[in-house]
């Protein structure tokens, strides 16, 4: 049975949030990449507002396709979390509750997780077209100028992800792979 | 005959539209025979999702996955029939292709990172050309190779000594490379293997094996047949599975090419594919006639 959880996520759902577990997420969330990271770290560097307030918001690895006429958004997977894992940790710490994307985290990041009580949730990649089946709104927030890359504010219902690392230091990827792995 | 850009045209975007919003049915039935043994539910799980998601494109007439990856295209032919400006024709279909919604724009420089926004760019798509002068058709082969699963790729210059005994100096690297890889290149995976030349034969190579291969294709070499099986068999007992979060299915297939190398060297190249196969090829005789190729 998947758990149903609105956004933005507070810090007693996070904590009741474990690996492995199913989760149909619903509420808004935000769409960055590298390159929309890059920036925001550098503002929040400088001591600058951001385009968004991050605290208890999850920030959704995706560079969408263009939206077809009368569509909401078009293709609309995850990407390899990892090359986000420099700017992780400085988001959390700013307050953010929850990422979703591909793939292992550094430990870094993971360890940022416990810190900030947050946590990382995985969408099957390359089921673009039916992940962008629950996107019912988008919104462009900003840097319009990074083209799919940019700020998207996405008004998601019931979508589907799996915790892979929760805020009590447990990593589905490791429990998962022990589970079926045949010595 | 060399083809005109006007007969020659149509096909070309129409290769690129149906690698956008399909998979190759070899790959479907793959996955369809996975789900039948995978052990895991959550796997299983996700795996009808993968088919459903290509489903999904199909009806919707949208691309299966918002990124194309990076384009290829293999190209082999003969006195009979060449092929023109095909170079030419690609990009543009590419381009147009990126224009009606197919195709995300992608291609970006590989310092500065600008984006053209229509997935126009130096050396895009990729092209190997093939003359083989007494073949009477001209083929042609599009491959989109997803990008997560090239961030899991790896390369290393063998010696005789670290093939080691039965190729155990080679399997151990295959395995070491897909575990560290994990669920980054969207597993269930296909691997290409490219082995021999110098290094930049062994990675051609990795790419071919994966990307014009039919994956539930015997090797017509023996030695690389079995490897390619046992090798299968090997990777599907790491547990990583699809989405990297556990199973029994980790990859669909292992493919390799070789070519003869010197006595000094043994390299070898591993070229991951994620599940979304979106290859498409067609065969063009001079008397006009089409024929679809994998």
């Amino acid at each position: 049975m998947a758990k149903r959880i609105n956004t933005p996520l507070t810090d007693d759902v996070v904590r009741t949030l474990k690996a492995g577990d199913n989760v149909l997420i619903s509420g808004v969330i935000y769409t960055a990449r590298d390159a929309a990271h890059k920036r925001l770290v550098a503002l929040i560097e400088k001591g600058e507002e951001l385009p968004m307030d991050v605290r208890g918001q999850v920030i959704y690895y995706v560079g969408p396709c263009p939206a077809k006429p009368g569509m909401a958004i078009g293709s609309a997977g995850p990407t390899t979390s990892g090359r986000m894992d420099p700017y992780a940790p400085i988001l959390m710490e700013n307050g953010l509750k929850g990422m979703i994307g591909k793939g292992r985290r550094s430990e870094a990041v993971r360890d940022a997780m416990v810190k900030h009580n947050a946590v990382y949730m995985a969408a099957i990649g390359g089921a673009g077209a039916l992940l962008s089946k629950c996107v019912k709104a988008a919104e462009l927030v900003a840097y319009e100028d990074l083209g799919p890359e940019a700020i998207r504010k996405l008004t998601v219902e019931d979508f589907p992800v799996v915790v892979v690392n929760d805020a009590h230091g447990n990593d589905l990827y490791e429990q998962g792979v022990k589970e079926y792995r045949k010595e | 005959m060399i083809m005109e850009s006007k007969d020659l045209y149509s096909d070309i975007y129409d290769l690129v539209v149906k690698c956008c919003r399909d998979i190759s049915p070899d790959v479907k039935r793959i996955i369809e025979n996975a789900i039948e043994k995978e052990s895991s539910p959550t796997a299983r799980s996700m795996m009808q999702a993968m088919l459903d998601d290509v489903k999904l494109a199909q009806e919707k007439d949208k691309p299966l996955c918002q990124s194309p990856g990076f384009p290829a295209v293999y190209i082999t032919f003969g006195d009979k029939v060449r092929p023109g400006n095909i170079k030419e024709l690609f990009a543009k279909a590419l381009v147009t292709a990126t224009k009606n919604g197919y195709m995300r724009p992608s291609m970006v420089h590989p310092l500065t990172r600008k984006n053209p926004g229509d997935n126009s760019g130096e050396r895009v798509p990729n092209f190997e050309f093939d003359y083989i002068p007494e073949q009477e058709f001209l083929d042609i082969i599009l491959s989109f190779k997803g990008c997560g699963a090239e961030l899991g790729n790896a390369m290393k210059v063998f010696t005789t000594a670290q093939l080691g005994k039965d190729y155990s100096g080679l399997k151990r690297f295959v395995l070491e490379t897909v575990t560290k890889a994990g669920g980054v290149p969207c597993p269930p995976i296909a691997l290409g293997i490219g082995i021999g030349g110098q290094m930049d034969v062994a990675c051609r190579l990795s790419r071919r094996a994966v990307s014009t291969r039919r994956w539930d294709d015997t090797n017509p070499d023996c030695l690389y047949a079995s490897l390619e099986s046992e090798l299968l068999q090997a990777i599907n007992r790491l547990g990583i599975g699809p989405a990297g979060t556990g199973g029994d299915t980790t990859a669909l297939a292992v493919k390799i090419e070789g070519s003869a190398t010197h006595t000094a060297i043994a390299p070898v190249a591993i070229n991951f594919h994620c599940w979304t196969a979106r290859r498409a090829g067609i065969r063009i005789y001079p008397d006009g006639k089409r024929e679809e190729i994998l």
